[in-house]
């Protein structure tokens, strides 16, 4: 965080909240979604960067957020503040209840589970009478991207200065402790079981918060887009590309990948579909430790950056 | 009690279509390590690459089948020896987003290439069952069944008893120490990805006459064959034919007895149960 001046970052926050009185409805529409995929990766990055469990379950959370809150102001007329407490006792519940089992998996077993898990959920919604069955939800219109606009923001402040506080406390370093070696953590007296979950949970925290208000400015949700796998998918796509367990890796990694797919998509979706694929394989080959990691060593070793990482992950 | 076998029949009968599925993705995983996320991506490509010979060259599908593994084999190991190699050491997340990333590149490309139409491969049998004792044995279902089940026996023999299966398992369980007796790693790696694709391909063809292909089947059929490999157990081939079976049947007797909504509800959630429960697959270690 050093190589970042505080006043700097604050000035950025500060242009950024003022932009909806300056900038047309297209850019702040885009923003949000921006913002959006920003706190997700954020979100990802407590449990998938610093605790190096790739979960696939995060998408979960997202849709547990959402129907929360389209449940609460469609079946029981609730304002949306309600709302979004309703999604996010869904997604603790959710938390405490599968991440026991579900953290005790390791690697490849651990995706696997929470990506099947984030299929049972969409199925089990896609059968609830309370949450509309396949078709959905329509919630109540709310036109005011300005709101949000600075809901999502704040949001993305928040979880960013949440890991900002977890790359220097105690916890933090217990969570990097149990991605380079767990056992050893363990033995060093870290509650691992108790870590796992609390990252887990605070992870799916501002996922289900993102969830809650991305519904409301939707206005519409159904099982598949609410459970949406591509989703969690982007959100690691964009914290590794931006460097996984770094602050601001993941909303940098965010942003440029989300303006650059905007860029594309306005001219052709399925190129942007394909240029998203391509730069997916070519970044975890070429910079497989994301942007952050390249920004530090690339100026030292140049191109050689790139040779060097084929070099020491080819087999 | 007539329909109960009946549904039993077809769920034993797609078991096997199943089972081929998820054979190549338990294979790859077991050696290399590799979760392949594309692994439903190419057998949607095997499935347009046997649509493709019986539509334009009249090839039925089953003939076409040798084919239609050669083209995929040659894709896989393509696949594996100039991209997959150069992450093969790099951290979990990054080869399961390596192989996301292709199961994107192949879906848009699928997309361009062959439009986004239901396609389906309708020899002429297609319609055709036979019956025996009251029950009724669609013939297609019942042919794949048997492609399924000599593939699988097939893969079973070429590991155990042939030196180019040694030099596979002998990779899996050591890898310098296979290097020290002389077996090339990158050959045998993308061998064994060629190989796996190859299987995909075949379950793509066979997938093409029983079901419809679109460009955008990959990611449900890899989840499925995620929970076949995982309820199977990635060490023995039969073991993925137990999986693929229980797994068909599940989805039937769920779609008989509950509802057809819930058969994702019912097939995740066993996944998920046997993950916590026994990791290593139903079958897994006891194989050995």
């Amino acid at each position: 965080m050093k190589r970042y001046s505080p006043l700097l970052l604050i000035a950025v926050v500060a242009l950024l909240t003022a932009l909806p009185w300056f900038a047309g409805p297209t850019l702040v529409q885009f923003a949000i979604n921006a913002l959006m995929l920003a706190t997700l990766a954020q979100g990802w990055n407590i449990i998938g960067g610093f605790a190096g469990y790739a979960s696939f379950g995060n998408s979960i959370f997202f849709g547990l957020g959402s129907y929360g809150v389209a449940i609460a102001m469609v079946q029981w007329n609730l304002p949306f503040g309600v709302g979004l407490v309703v999604g996010v006792i869904f997604s603790i519940i959710f938390a405490l209840a599968m991440g026991g089992p579900v953290l005790r998996l390791r690697g490849h077993y651990f995706a696997i589970a929470t990506l099947a898990l984030s299929q049972v959920m969409s199925a089990i919604f896609s059968n609830l009478e309370v949450a509309g069955r396949n078709i959905g939800l329509v919630l109540p219109l709310l036109r005011s991207d300005t709101l949000f606009y600075e809901l999502s923001l704040g949001l993305l402040v928040l979880a960013t200065l949440t890991v900002f506080y977890l790359s220097r406390s105690r916890f933090g370093f217990g969570l990097i402790a149990i991605r380079e070696n767990e056992d050893a953590a363990q033995s060093m007296g870290i509650n691992t079981t108790r870590y796992k979950v609390l990252a887990f949970t605070l992870a799916g925290l501002f996922c289900s918060l993102a969830g809650g208000i991305h519904a409301y400015w939707i206005t519409f949700i159904d099982p598949n887009s609410a459970f949406d796998l591509s989703l969690n998918v982007k959100m690691i796509i964009m914290a590794v590309f931006g460097g996984p367990g770094s602050v601001l890796g993941p909303v940098i990694g965010a942003a440029i990948l989300s303006a650059i797919s905007e860029l594309l998509s306005s001219t052709l979706s399925s190129v942007a579909s394909l240029f998203f694929g391509v730069v997916i394989v070519l970044a975890v080959i070429l910079m497989p430790k994301g942007l952050t990691d390249c920004w530090l060593k690339f100026p030292v070793t140049r191109w050689r950056y790139f040779i060097n990482n084929i070099r020491q992950y080819r087999l | 009690m007539d329909l109960l076998l009946q549904v039993i029949i077809n769920g034993l009968l797609l078991g096997g279509l199943y089972a081929l599925m998820a054979l190549g993705l338990a294979l790859v995983w077991g050696v290399l390590n590799i979760v392949n996320l594309a692994h439903g991506a190419l057998i949607m490509l095997g499935g347009y690459a046997g649509y493709y010979l019986f539509t334009l060259m009249g090839i039925d599908p089953f003939l076409a089948l040798p084919l239609v593994m050669l083209l995929l084999f040659i894709l896989g190991y393509a696949l594996q020896r100039y991209v997959l190699t150069l992450i093969a050491r790099s951290p979990m997340f990054n080869t399961l987003l390596i192989t996301f990333g292709l199961d994107v590149i192949f879906m848009v490309l699928a997309q361009l290439f062959f439009s986004a139409d239901f396609r389906t491969i309708n020899p002429s049998y297609a319609g055709a069952h036979v019956t025996w004792f009251g029950l009724t044995f669609p013939q297609v279902q019942l042919y794949s069944f048997a492609v399924a089940l000599l593939l699988t026996v097939g893969l079973w023999l070429l590991l155990l008893h042939t030196r180019i299966g040694r030099a596979i398992r002998a990779t899996a369980q050591n890898l310098s120490a296979a290097r020290l007796y002389g077996v090339n790693p990158k050959k045998i790696y993308a061998l064994t990805f060629g190989i796996g694709a190859a299987l995909a391909g075949a379950a793509g063809d066979l997938y093409g006459v029983v079901s419809q292909i679109t460009p955008y089947i990959g990611a449900t059929l890899t989840a499925k064959c995620f929970a076949i490999a995982i309820i199977g157990g990635l060490e023995n081939p039969l073991g993925v034919i137990v999986g693929g079976v229980l797994l068909a049947l599940i989805e039937s007797l769920t779609a008989l007895y509950v509802g057809p909504t819930f058969i994702d509800v019912a097939s995740f959630g066993v996944l998920v149960l046997v993950l916590i429960i026994r990791p290593q697959g139903l079958l897994g270690k006891t194989a050995k």
